[in-house]
Order: structure tokens, then C-alpha cells, then sequence
């Protein structure tokens, strides 16, 4: 009950925030927008001239449109693990953090709500963001809902754990969060560049890819919302034909849910831990 | 622990590790990095709150203030002792406690900017567990109580300082705690703005019955407020008493003989119990100040009786004794001295 009280919190200052800033919530949308077409022009189809980029779109819509759904899942990864860690720099830094370490309903729950509820919201606007941009290219995007939203609570889920650990280093070391930065960088590249050809490599290295958050999260992402869950097999006559395969029962899938029990775990115990040693050396809640 | 107190802490120490960053050694060429230090928050500090009572902690800077109100509020865990809120372990029972207290902490920037004085309330309510149907009525009470009704709907980046100051004493009672600390809420106030503070502090506590922990360095704050004053300094509590008692605690020594002409104080430092001896020169002429010794009585009586009857030997008239009322800022820098020369 105490989180969903916390949650409606969260969920009724964002709301205020965001209708009080409406025109930089709009610009912001627009100018993601306009970047995520510059980016997809000029890094995919360069070669021959940004001028014939536009043209090509036509040629490749499903490799624009995996690059445009891989770079909004990055930036969703980058938001949800920076909300534990500039976040958190920045409320300490304010001064809000110390109030919030002050809520008896405490601070992981506190965290949680805030970031689910700003996950909320930059999947909304994410959301239009890559309908948009997959328009602009002629791409298509498979949109199923149940897969989807089981896949987005996952990661969800699995960004948070690992959100939590790399928190609870901040709680204690303030500095960690900007090497932090790095960190999210890493997970950015990661959902851009994340296809099933990447698992292909020498033991122990599909293993760490595996575990890391977002690895698993992408490519069953866009497993469901580009390749529609078909999978190409050969008939007894030898022929190639498409067929539905669901995404759980997809490897990935299960890899998601390892992955994702375990940061949930491992984040939120280091997380407990390094706050209560945050408390003892001092460190809670300011800057 | 103490029957009737609210707030107690008990043998609390709690010391942090410092680095100092260091230049490279001169003579060794050497470059040691850092330097490692220890500093006392708390040495071994006891005190007790009583319900409906403003108790004030007065100390230099980095004496241990903030860290002693972050050791009531939990953000702190002493490395030593114990502190209880309303009996509770602070330390055990930290989630009951924070129900039961209100903190303000550099209260201008605990506030949300972007949001309004009644959106900060309605939040941090939320947080701190306050019922849907209670809220929005004490949201307003609170408002009209601290004089920001008329701020209620403009956000908060555009409250002076005092008005942040003040809405951040409202998100403090906003769950209705029985105690409230309050770190340094005067500070950087204009006159009018911390007179209402102090105002609307004295009135919750005698009025409504809640507990007060001021923290501050304003003297006049700690005079005018408080009913016990405890002074830190060095992460020691040096003092704790009754205010009109710490007064006195010192009044008592120093007397003022004025006098028709002035006199040579050297031989005034010769009689036993003399402290010390000075001229000063007012606007109704000079004055012989002596401080003696408090106890034992009779020195001090005997030491009062020779210097009369020294001045009457060097043929000065006296107009007047009169015994010299200290205020709390020279009872802090006797006490603070005192602990510096230990």
C-alpha cells in the first residue's frame, strides 16, 4: 500500500511538472525527434551523402527502424539507471534527498515509485518518438501488446536492480556518479548495437552479455516489435518459409527473467547495505 | 532512559574520518596525497528534551550541531550510545521515529522549486504517510499559520528566502511530529523574517505542545527562545541548563565598582579570589570590573571586601557595585575559551 501511495505522489508532481512545462516537455519530443532522423541519416546510410540518406530509407526500413528502436531503448536504459545515479547526485545536492531519506516509507520504496513513474512517462514519450521516426522511414513496427508490456516490465525491472547497486555506490561515494555516466554510455551502446549475431561469441563473453540489463531486454524487444516473432525455418521440401515463434519461448526471453531476478536481487541488497553504511559513515542524503 | 523525556540521547559519540589534501614535502620531494584526520562530532553526549519545551544547541561552526539533529533524525548513526524519540530506538525503530519528527534542514532548498507552497505540502504528505482526508485541510492550516496563505499557488522559486524558509517549517509539521529540530532556521533571515520564525516557534511549542531542537550560532535566537540551552563545541557538551541558569552561572562573577577617578588594576590581581581586574571607561566615568571566583562563598565575600577597602585605601570615592548581567554571548565565548584552553 505504503508504495502506491508513493507512487501517486510521484505520479501527481510529474504530471504538474511536465503541464507546467509543457513547452519544454513539446520541444524536447521535437528535438529528439529531429536528432534521432540527423542520427539515423547520417550514421546508418552516410556513405553516399546525407542528401541521399532520406532516399535509402526506402531501400532499408528494417535496419533504420531497429537502429531508431535500439537508440530509444538505450536512452530509456540511460534515463532509468541516470535517475539512481545524477538523480540522486542532484537531489543530494538540493537538499530534497534528505527529506526523502526521511519518508517512513524509505528510500528504496521512495526510488522505486520515482522511477517507475519516470519510466512511465519517457516511455510514453519514447513511444511517439519511434512511431514517429519509423514513419519517416517507412519501417513498421509489430505492435503486440501483451508480449510488450511483460517485456518493458522486465526491463524495466532488470534497469532498476542494477539501477539500485550503482545507487547505493553513490549514497557512499557522491564522485561514483560520474563515472556512472560511463556506465550508461556502456548500456546506451549496448541497446543500439544488441542483435542475437552479438551472442555468437567464445565462453565466457555471451555469458556477461547475458547478464548485463539491457542485452537480452533489446534483442527481445525488437525481436517482437520489428521481426513480428517470425522466425525463418526450412519445410520437409527444403523450402524457407516464415513462422510465428512467441517471444517466450525465445532464449532471450528466459535470459531476461535470470537477469533480471538476479539485479533485482543483488541491486536492492547492495542497495540496502551501502545505505546503511552511508548512514554510519555519514553520507545520507547530502552531498 | 529518562521517564518523561521525549528526545534523549545517551553517551552519544560519533566521529568522522577527514582527508586533508597535502602539498609535496619540501625537503623530501615527497608527495604524500592526503593526510588522514579524525574529527568529533560527539563526545559522549547526553541530554534530554522535554515534552513542550524549545531546547536550544549552540555551538561554533563544526562544533557537532547538525550531526547531533541528523543522529535524532536517523541520517546519522553514532558510533557509540543511543538516541530514543518518544522511547523508541532510533536506530531500530527508525521508520516509527521518522513518524514522530519533523526536520528542517537548510530549509530554503528542501522545498520542490517548480511546484507551489500547497503542491510541496500535498507531496511530501503523500511521502510522509498523512491521510488523503487529513491533508488538504492541514496543508492550509499550515499555511495560514506561518503566513504564506497569500503564497499558497506561486511556485516556489519565486518565495524570498524567509517564505522557503518558512514553508520548509510546514513541511516539517505537515505530519503533525511531536518534535520538531530545527538546524539553524534563522540563518541568512532578514530582522522581520526571523522574528516570525522564532514567533510561530514559540507558539507551536506553547501552544500546541510540540517538542522544539533549535540549532544555532545567534545568540539572540538561544536567549529569546530557548528554555534549556545545551552548548558543543567540539563534538562536547560543555554545558546544559536552564537559560536564566547559564546566565547566572556567570553573572555572579563580575562585579562593577564605579569609581571618582581611575585606579592601578595590578595590585587588585593580588588579593585571593580575584580573577581579574580592569578599567573601563564609561560615559558616566570609570568603572574598577573585577571577576571572582563563584565558590567558595566566603573568598569571594572576603575578595568584594578588599577591593573596597584597597580603593578606600588609595582615596577613591565609590558611587556604586553593581553585579554585571551577562549575556548569552559571553557565557559562549567564557565557555567555549575555557574548553579551547583545556
Amino acid at each position: 500500500m505504503s508504495f502506491f501511495r508513493v507512487m501517486k505522489a510521484e505520479l501527481v508532481r510529474s504530471f504538474i511538472i511536465m503541464r507546467r512545462y509543457w513547452f519544454r516537455t513539446i520541444t524536447g519530443m521535437v528535438i529528439g525527434y529531429g536528432m534521432l532522423m540527423v542520427l539515423v541519416a547520417g550514421f546508418i546510410y552516410s556513405r553516399p551523402g546525407v542528401e541521399n540518406a532520406m532516399d535509402r530509407f526506402k531501400d532499408n526500413p528494417m535496419g533504420a527502424t531497429n537502429f531508431v528502436l535500439g537508440f530509444i531503448i538505450g536512452m530509456f536504459a540511460f534515463g532509468v539507471v541516470g535517475m539512481f545515479t545524477q538523480g540522486l547526485q542532484s537531489m543530494a545536492t538540493t537538499g530534497v534527498l534528505e527529506q526523502l531519506c526521511m519518508s517512513p516509507h524509505g528510500l528504496a520504496v521512495n526510488f522505486m515509485a520515482q522511477t517507475m513513474v519516470g519510466s512511465v512517462t519517457s516511455i510514453i514519450s519514447s513511444g511517439i518518438m519511434v512511431y514517429a521516426v519509423t514513419w519517416s522511414v517507412n519501417g513498421m513496427l509489430y505492435w503486440d501488446t501483451v508480449p510488450i508490456l511483460v517485456l518493458l516490465v522486465l526491463t524495466f525491472f532488470n534497469l532498476v536492480g542494477f539501477g539500485f547497486m550503482v545507487g547505493g555506490l553513490v549514497l557512499v561515494f557522491k564522485q561514483v556518479g560520474q563515472v556512472a555516466i560511463l556506465v550508461r554510455m556502456g548500456l546506451f551502446a549496448l541497446a543500439i548495437f544488441a542483435r542475437e549475431e552479438m551472442l555468437h561469441q567464445p565462453f565466457p563473453l555471451p555469458f556477461l552479455l547475458h547478464m548485463l540489463p539491457i542485452t537480452d531486454a533489446t534483442i527481445a524487444l525488437k525481436y517482437v516489435l520489428i521481426s513480428n516473432q517470425m522466425v525463418e525455418t526450412t519445410t520437409e521440401t527444403g523450402e524457407k518459409i516464415m513462422e510465428f515463434s512467441s517471444v517466450f519461448v525465445h532464449p532471450c526471453f528466459y535470459w531476461l527473467l535470470v537477469s533480471c531476478v538476479f539485479w533485482t536481487v543483488v541491486g536492492l541488497t547492495i542497495f540496502r547495505i551501502l545505505e546503511d553504511y552511508s548512514r554510519s559513515k555519514g553520507t545520507l542524503g547530502s552531498y | 532512559m529518562t521517564d518523561n523525556a521525549l528526545v534523549e540521547l545517551s553517551h552519544v559519540c560519533k566521529k568522522f574520518i577527514t582527508r586533508h589534501l597535502l602539498p609535496i614535502d619540501e625537503e623530501t620531494r615527497k608527495r604524500r596525497l592526503y593526510k588522514k584526520g579524525e574529527v568529533h562530532a560527539a563526545r559522549d553526549v547526553t541530554f534530554t528534551i522535554l515534552p513542550g519545551e524549545i531546547f536550544g544547541l549552540l555551538g561554533p561552526n563544526g562544533a557537532g550541531k547538525t550531526t547531533t539533529v541528523k543522529m535524532i533524525s536517523g541520517l546519522v548513526r553514532p558510533d557509540k550510545g543511543a538516541v530514543y524519540v518518544d522511547k523508541l530506538d532510533v536506530d531500530k525503530k527508525r521508520r516509527q521515529v521518522l513518524r514522530r519528527v519533523g526536520v528542517v534542514l537548510e530549509g530554503t532548498r528542501t522545498s520542490l522549486w517548480p511546484l507551489t507552497p500547497l503542491e510541496n505540502l500535498h507531496y511530501y504528505g503523500t511521502l510522509k504517510d498523512v491521510p488523503g482526508a487529513v491533508l488538504g485541510k492541514r496543508s492550509h492550516d499550515l499555511l495560514d499559520f506561518i503566513g504564506l496563505k497569500e503564497k499558497k499557488n506561486i511556485q516556489v522559486r519565486r518565495l524570498s528566502r524567509g517564505q522557503k524558509q518558512k514553508l520548509a517549517i510546514c513541511i516539517a509539521l505537515i505530519a503533525d511530529p511531536q518534535v520538531l529540530l530545527l538546524d539553524e532556521p534563522t540563518t541568512g533571515l532578514d530582522v522581520q523574517s526571523a522574528r516570525a520564525i522564532k514567533d510561530k516557534v514559540m507558539e507551536m511549542t506553547r501552544e500546541q505542545g510540540r517538542s522544539v531542537l533549535v540549532t544555532t550560532h545567534d545568540m539572540h535566537v538561544a536567549q529569546e527562545l530557548c528554555d534549556r540551552i545545551g552548548i558543543i563545541n567540539h563534538g562536547e557538551l560543555i554545558a546544559c541548563k536552564p537559560t536564566e541558569e547559564l546566565l547566572d552561572l556567570f553573572s555572579e562573577q563580575v562585579f562593577v565598582f564605579k569609581i571618582d577617578k581611575p585606579v592601578e588594576t595590578d595590585e587588585f590581581m593580588t588579593i585571593p579570589g580575584v580573577v581579574a581586574a580592569s578599567m573601563e571607561q564609561a560615559s558616566d566615568g570609570p568603572a574598577l570590573v573585577v571577576q571572582v571566583v563563584r565558590t567558595p562563598e566566603a573568598l569571594r565575600s572576603s575578595a568584594l571586601y578588599e577591593v573596597t577597602g584597597r580603593l578606600r585605601g588609595h582615596d577613591r570615592m565609590l558611587h556604586a557595585v553593581s553585579q554585571r548581567q551577562q549575556n548569552l554571548e559571553s557565557v559562549f565565548l567564557q565557555l567555549t575559551n575555557d574548553t579551547q584552553k583545556r
